[in-house]
């Protein structure tokens, strides 16, 4: 039961994890309405996990060699993208975000494009979705016996503590003023897709359309991948006891390149008190204009 | 949005044009493994150092199984019942363990490359 427990508990963090961002990002810009964006998109990639699972088995030849890897790797690098576009959005909005909170909120509400957040839940489910499903289905398949039962509640339970997870972190978020929201949330996503870019670096590496490069470290005698508190680093920060140089290197490389893209700001402009989308609002061009 | 949106595209097209590049069809050695009764047999593989392979894996249970190796980094699912062609890249003297992540109790194997 154990070993079940913690393979679907590994599968399903990372996509609990991602769930909860999207969730409470909605809360905190008093969309709680739009939730089923969110709801919508997971569920279409839970269907979608389980279509591939079965698709997978009607395959054969170079279409179930190569099919699911390269799905795996594409859906890898378009989550990265999205994400960082997410939190890039957000970053956007925080800085614009001081004073008049519900009259910034309800414009992000306009602007931000809902769909975008029901395909963040869609690609968190579907990409380890199938492995997950495809893992519980030969689960019961086995449990003929009561030992073989014992592993299906041991998987089926790790899928459940997964989401408890995401919702306590949900729970978490929803107290945080809405700048603090955003800011953790805005490193939270850049850990998490910079950990997800070095997978997939690596996954290309394994794929051979990247060459081999040594493991740069092993902590698997401290840490390993497949202990608990391994699994939750992996979903969370990206954490893997032997990586190769490209993917120490890729994860340095997105760390730079996302906290240029998101943080810069703070570097390029001296801090002032003022906010800098100030000129743009109605209400500061009138006090601007008003003579002193 | 849009500078992000053109930037997923490039990186979607330089994915695909990576592919065509690097995948002719050459002729190497192929490698039969075989997944029963979660276990993999034989559980120690060697091959040629430096020269890349393919591993013919057929899973004769009833249950797919996921091939898991930690460095190079792969996982490659063979569902149940089928035979599935795993490409391996040149690898480096050396021994390289990986699991059947569904059964990582019992399905232990070991490339050895000399």
């Amino acid at each position: 039961m154990g070993a079940t427990f913690v393979v679907t508990l590994r599968e399903a963090f990372e996509a609990s994890l991602i769930l909860g961002i999207v969730y409470t990002y909605l809360d905190k810009i008093h969309a709680r309405d739009q939730y089923r964006y969110v709801t919508a998109g997971g569920v279409l990639g839970l269907l979608a996990s389980v279509g591939l699972g079965v698709v997978v088995g009607f395959l054969s030849g170079p279409l179930l060699d190569l099919g699911p890897d390269l799905i795996a790797a594409a859906v890898i690098f378009f989550a990265v993208g999205l994400l960082t576009w997410h939190a890039w959005w957000m970053q956007q909005h925080a800085r614009a975000i001081r004073g008049q909170v519900q009259h910034r909120i309800d414009e992000a509400r306009r602007t931000q494009r809902l769909w975008i957040v029901a395909l963040i839940a869609f690609v968190g489910v579907f990409r380890e979705g199938a492995e997950t499903v495809l893992f519980l289905w030969g689960l019961m398949a086995q449990a003929t016996s009561s030992s073989g039962w014992v592993n299906v509640v041991g998987g089926v339970a790790g899928v459940g503590t997964a989401a408890a997870l995401g919702w306590t972190i949900f729970r978490g978020g929803v107290r945080l003023s809405l700048p603090r929201f955003f800011a953790i949330t805005t490193v939270l996503i850049m850990l998490l897709a910079a950990g997800l870019f070095s997978g997939g670096v690596g996954r290309l590496q394994g794929l051979g359309f990247l060459p081999l490069t040594d493991p740069l470290w092993d902590t698997s005698w401290l840490l390993s991948d497949r202990s608990v508190a391994g699994s939750f680093l992996g979903g969370l920060v990206g954490y893997r006891a032997q990586p190769s140089g490209f993917e120490v290197g890729a994860y340095l490389l997105y760390l730079v390149a996302a906290g240029f893209l998101l943080f810069g700001h703070l570097f390029a402009a001296p801090l002032t008190n003022g906010e800098p989308a100030a000129p743009r609002e109605p209400v500061a061009r009138e006090q601007s204009t008003r003579p002193s | 949005m849009r500078r992000f949106a053109l930037l997923l595209w490039t990186a979607a097209v330089a994915l695909l044009a990576l592919i065509a590049a690097t995948s002719p069809a050459r002729a190497q050695t192929e490698i039969a493994l075989t997944i029963e009764k979660n276990r993999f047999a034989p559980e120690e593989i060697k091959v040629k150092a430096g020269a890349p392979f393919v591993l013919v894996i057929t899973n004769k249970d009833k249950t797919p199984e996921e091939l898991d190796m930690q460095q190079p980094r792969i996982e490659k699912v063979i569902p149940a019942g089928k035979t599935v062609r795993l490409r391996m890249p040149a690898l480096k003297a050396g021994k390289y363990p990986f699991v059947g992540e569904y059964h990582s109790d019992t399905a232990k194997a070991t490339i050895v490359a000399e």
